[in-house]
């Protein structure tokens, strides 16, 4: 038998100079969530590296790997054992920043909480928000639909969402809004590490005087009485008050910008693919599932993080206890391994398993939410503006980093 | 042709029941499918629409038993 050579071939599309050549840096070795190339080149970037990096390496700050294949994905999110949340999810996390609960968490302390709050935004109670929600898209469509032009973002994309979830959720006042949207982003994409700390702690400010004011009111049994009633762990000590804030925080950043972009990115496509619109309008059955796939293509979280627990290996690439892996959901979702032609868009895909909402115990809690704002935007805007484009000499501008983010949307009709 | 819904992977995506209303159900109280940790008939013209849920789900938390 022929000896084969036990190493593997060079992939010419891998090494260091053809990547420096193709994407401004060696992906590979030398990866940056926040590099401009990523933003401006973000389709391209997930697609090669789905198909050819499953893990690479960030040398940012304290540096980071970040894990690409779906089924990299599934596994390491689903075992929270080795790869943790409770060293926060954020790359380069500013130092000082409370954890979020339940996010920043594992089980039980995790489990203790999803149980209480999940009933608030269970599919059944969500499915009895698609009325009011459906009633907020034309309200905002009726204020600029006779303009024959609008910024979606500013206009619609920023807003619904934050109004679906203060005004049928939360119970917080839409009227500080922006106040909160601007912080989010800021806390988000800031260049600045300690700009972004600065924006977080004006939300958990603003959100931690707002829980403690229901404090004094009579209780409504809502989601902000089930925070404040609290848990108890497992070692028998009660949640502490930063907790219940921090809660208050996770929702609101997860609540009010990440469907934006999907929104947007969806509202985006339609407006410069006239024949699927077309088919939409003709059929609007199609929309359950094209939301799905706009979800699956269009992912406002590109990766969240764990904290490896102990030394473990990652599709031959060893990552050493201690060290931040990111999961990146957004690669995930268009793996070749598990779907045909990933890259295209196709709004009669059947059976999507995409991880838009994420994997394992930390799913998005907000997901059932998110799917009827998306379904009701889709459905009332075609039926109400079915014919629109983007303005002529705009294209729509964006913000990425582990979240991804449309900045603005110039459409006309 | 039977499916089996792990407990622990269900994390409550509700895919399942979307493209196979007949064959998974969602608890109402939280959204987690409501036969975690069970095996299920599938009725034979119900079978498409159970591979679809399955395949769907992000969880690869339902097995197909043949």
């Amino acid at each position: 038998m022929n000896d084969v050579s036990s190493s593997t071939p060079v992939d010419p599309e891998t090494t260091p100079e053809a990547l420096v050549e193709r994407f401004g840096r060696d992906l590979i070795n030398d990866f940056d969530l926040d590099d401009p190339n990523f933003n401006e080149r973000f389709d391209e970037t997930l697609n090669f590296m789905v198909r050819k990096c499953p893990v690479v390496h960030s040398k940012v700050g304290r540096g980071y790997y970040l894990i690409n294949t779906q089924d990299d994905v599934r596994a390491a999110a689903q075992n929270w054992q080795t790869f943790s949340s409770a060293k926060g999810y954020m790359p380069n996390r500013p130092d000082g920043l409370p954890y979020l609960m339940p996010e920043e968490s594992d089980p039980p302390m995790h489990t203790r909480w999803r149980r209480v709050l999940n009933p608030h935004l269970s599919p059944k109670v969500c499915a009895g928000l698609d009325h009011p929600v459906r009633n907020d898209v034309n309200a905002l469509i009726d204020t600029f639909i006779d303009r024959g032009e609008c910024e979606f973002i500013t206009e619609f994309g920023a807003l619904l969402p934050g109004w679906a979830f203060f005004k049928n959720v939360l119970g917080v006042p839409v009227d500080d809004l922006a106040m909160l949207v601007n912080g989010v982003e800021e806390g988000t994409f800031a260049a600045d590490l300690d700009e972004r700390a600065r924006h977080f702690a004006e939300v958990f400010g603003y959100l931690e005087k707002h829980l403690k004011w229901r404090t004094t009111q009579p209780p409504r049994g809502d989601l902000i009485d089930t925070i404040l009633a609290g848990v108890t762990y497992d070692d028998g000590t009660e949640a502490p008050w930063e907790h219940k804030v921090s809660i208050l925080v996770d929702l609101t950043f997860g609540g009010i910008a990440t469907t934006t972009f999907v929104m947007g990115s969806a509202i985006h496509h339609l407006a410069t693919h006239p024949e699927q619109r077309q088919l939409l309008i003709d059929d609007p059955s199609l929309i359950e599932n094209a939301v799905e796939e706009y979800a699956r293509f269009f992912p406002p979280v590109v990766a969240l993080g764990r904290t490896a627990t102990k030394d473990v290996e990652v599709s031959g690439t060893k990552i050493a206890e201690g060290e931040f892996v990111m999961l990146a959901y957004a690669c995930a979702s268009r793996d070749p391994r598990h779907m045909e032609e990933p890259e295209k868009i196709d709004v009669r895909r059947q059976g999507i398993p995409h991880s838009t909402f994420g994997v394992g115990p930390h799913r998005c809690i907000g997901s059932n939410l998110a799917r009827v704002e998306l379904r009701a935007t889709l459905e009332e805007w075609l039926k109400r503006i079915p014919d629109f484009r983007l303005k002529e000499g705009t294209k729509p501008t964006y913000i990425t980093g582990y979240l991804r983010s449309m900045r603005t949307l110039q459409l006309e009709w | 042709m039977k499916v089996h819904i792990d407990e622990i992977k269900c994390t409550g995506h509700g895919r399942c029941a979307k493209y196979a209303p007949n064959v998974f159900t969602l608890n109402d109280e939280d959204g987690y499918n409501a036969d975690r940790g069970k095996t299920i008939d599938v009725p034979a013209d119900e079978e498409a629409n159970a591979r679809l849920g399955v395949k769907s789900c992000p969880e690869r938390a339902i097995t197909i038993i043949d």
